[in-house]
């Protein structure tokens, strides 16, 4: 009898724990639900339907789907820049983080300061670093261009402003945002962290530096290398509307018109809000599967201590 | 330890400080700009040290455009937003970091997924959302959000909650007090680094945000600075670089300000986001 009365007190005990942990959690219950969660499925029915928000909502089956990957649809451009875009500013902005951090790594005084200077732009706003750029690179008063003069190239190309070298141009911008920063202070707190007895075994068996950093400090970090690669991945497909809206508006024409900025255009320039969705739905499917490829190829290519 | 070569330490000091300048050449050029007349931002060759000072740039800024009301705005965004999600936030992470429920995994995983959702892929249908609501134009669709708790804020303070012993959750629970209790009279005045390190980062985040702003507020009276800046002192024809690169001085200094008197602290929080969960 009293071992049940325990045992009653004890699950008891639980089921209260349990409503207890939920109580807590429900701000953020409600809030996936009303934000996250919900939205996306909603996306997925709204991108079944042509809307203008004006009249009422149509049920067109696959119609923005069909229009979108018709052969005379910008949609196809849009994929193009956006899978450019992303490739390429992924490998720079990790390669410079990842450069950035083995600096910081030098042991010398008043590192600590370079540190400060190597971080100070991830802090500023996008919008402050699109000006800024727009006048560093602008054709007739642009440093860049005088540098080039200096150099002995006359004639400097109107880099913001040309269908090839917009992305580029861009790209290179994206190594003084938040992420890049971000990815140099894991990094270089990952690098302090490698066993430094591994490096000396190393040197006395006369390991060359490229051969103790191929064999030690790539292995040793290769599951924060692979963080990077997710943090920089989502944050082109998120973070890039934020630097590419106030630079180049997705210009000139359609040539840095990624599609965070493709269903800005359509939601809330033309209000065609089916398509707008259609294209979210897009993007939703891109991000879930190169997060999936990038946690599959981590249990290829990542070393994991345990 | 051998002591390195004096021309190592000497090129190491070059590369450092190449790397260095290249990346604090916006702001430079930004504070250089900011302090010239619009015939001296084309002069050519340009100028790193104006041979004017304009500081009257600045004045015009203020006098000229809408500053004083974007500021306000901001500042508005940026309060709200912070407290909203310290306090939604804090008491999210505390069952995932110190209690055991059926489901921990599960809920822990699905918030992890949710930071991955691209902002722009959830835009429309919150958008419709507020626009029933008639809450478009307005503050709220910026502020009420955060009174449910972000997914990046909520894992940094789990991370926090973690280092403090559970044995004194325990030890409470045994002399009587429940779980409310325990998490506002033990781990909140426990964890007050993290509740500083997220203000910072949720102050600078709200300074520096453009998109949602951009979507959701229309009219000039209601805009942040970030939105306002898109449009003031460049029209179709004219572009005033020098009033433009004033504005951005004062659009770079807080962040960079505060970045500078709170390193550790910031560092702290945006690392922590990279260790092992």
């Amino acid at each position: 009898m009293e071992q049940d009365g325990l045992l009653i007190n004890k699950n008891k005990r639980k089921v209260r724990e349990n409503i207890t942990a939920y109580a807590f959690l429900s701000p953020w219950i409600i809030g996936f639900i009303l934000f996250s969660g919900g939205p996306i499925i909603a996306s997925f029915l709204l991108s079944l339907s042509k809307w203008n928000m004006i009249s009422a909502p149509r049920f067109i089956w696959l119609g923005n789907f069909i229009e979108m990957f018709s052969a005379g649809s910008n949609f196809w451009n849009i994929l193009k820049v956006t899978l450019i875009f992303t490739i390429f500013s992924v490998i720079a902005t990790l390669t410079w983080s990842f450069f950035l951090a083995m600096l910081l790594n030098f042991k010398l005084k008043g590192i600590g300061i370079f540190r400060f200077f190597f971080f100070a732009p991830a802090v500023m706003p996008t919008v402050a670093l699109a000006f800024a750029f727009q006048l560093l690179y602008n054709k007739e008063i642009g440093v860049i261009n005088y540098i080039l003069y200096m150099f002995g190239i006359s004639d400097g190309p109107n880099w913001l402003m040309d269908n090839r070298l917009v992305i580029p141009s861009i790209i290179f911008v994206c190594l003084y945002t938040y992420t890049t920063g971000q990815m140099m202070l894991i990094f270089d707190a990952s690098l302090k962290e490698v066993p430094k007895e591994l490096y000396e075994a190393c040197s006395i068996d006369g390991a060359s530096y490229f051969q103790k950093f191929y064999y030690i400090t790539l292995p040793y970090i290769s599951p924060v290398i692979l963080f990077n690669l997710v943090i920089a991945t989502i944050n082109a497909f998120n973070g890039s509307f934020s630097i590419i809206y106030p630079l180049t508006f997705g210009g000139p024409g359609d040539a840095s018109r990624v599609i965070s900025l493709a269903i800005y255009d359509s939601g809330f320039k033309t209000f065609r809000m089916g398509y707008a969705s259609a294209l979210a739905t897009v993007l939703f499917i891109i991000v879930a599967s190169v997060a999936w490829l990038q946690f599959k190829l981590s249990n290829k290519f990542v070393y994991y201590e345990n | 330890m051998k002591l390195k070569p004096k021309i190592t330490i000497s090129l190491q000091y070059l590369l450092l400080i190449s790397v260095a300048i290249i990346m604090i050449f916006p702001i430079l050029w930004i504070a250089s700009s900011s302090l010239k007349s619009l015939i001296g931002i084309s002069a050519y060759p340009p100028q790193l040290i104006p041979k004017e000072i304009h500081f009257s740039n600045y004045v015009d800024v203020f006098t000229r455009g809408n500053m004083l009301v974007y500021l306000k705005n901001t500042l508005i965004l940026i309060i709200g937003n912070t407290f909203a999600t310290l306090i939604s936030s804090s008491i999210v992470a505390y069952p995932l970091a110190r209690m055991n429920f059926v489901g921990k995994k599960f809920m822990f995983s699905l918030i992890l997924v949710t930071m991955m959702v691209p902002a722009t892929a959830t835009i429309i249908p919150q958008y419709i959302l507020f626009s029933k609501l008639r809450w478009l134009n307005s503050f709220l669709p910026l502020i009420v959000p955060a009174c449910f708790a972000f997914p990046y804020n909520v894992f940094l303070f789990r991370q926090f909650y973690r280092t403090i012993p559970i044995s004194i959750d325990e030890a409470a629970l045994i002399d009587g007090c429940n779980r409310w209790d325990i998490f506002i009279k033990i781990i909140v005045p426990m964890s007050r680094p993290v509740f500083v390190i997220i203000g910072l980062l949720s102050s600078v985040f709200w300074w520096n945000e453009l998109f949602l702003p951009l979507i959701y507020i229309d009219s000039d009276r209601l805009k942040p600075l970030m939105v306002g800046a898109l449009t003031t002192f460049k029209t179709l024809f004219i572009q005033r670089w020098d009033l433009q690169m004033a504005m951005s001085m004062l659009m770079i200094l807080p962040p960079i300000i505060l970045y500078l008197f709170t390193q550790k602290y910031m560092a702290e929080g945006i690392k922590t986001t990279g260790m092992k969960g």
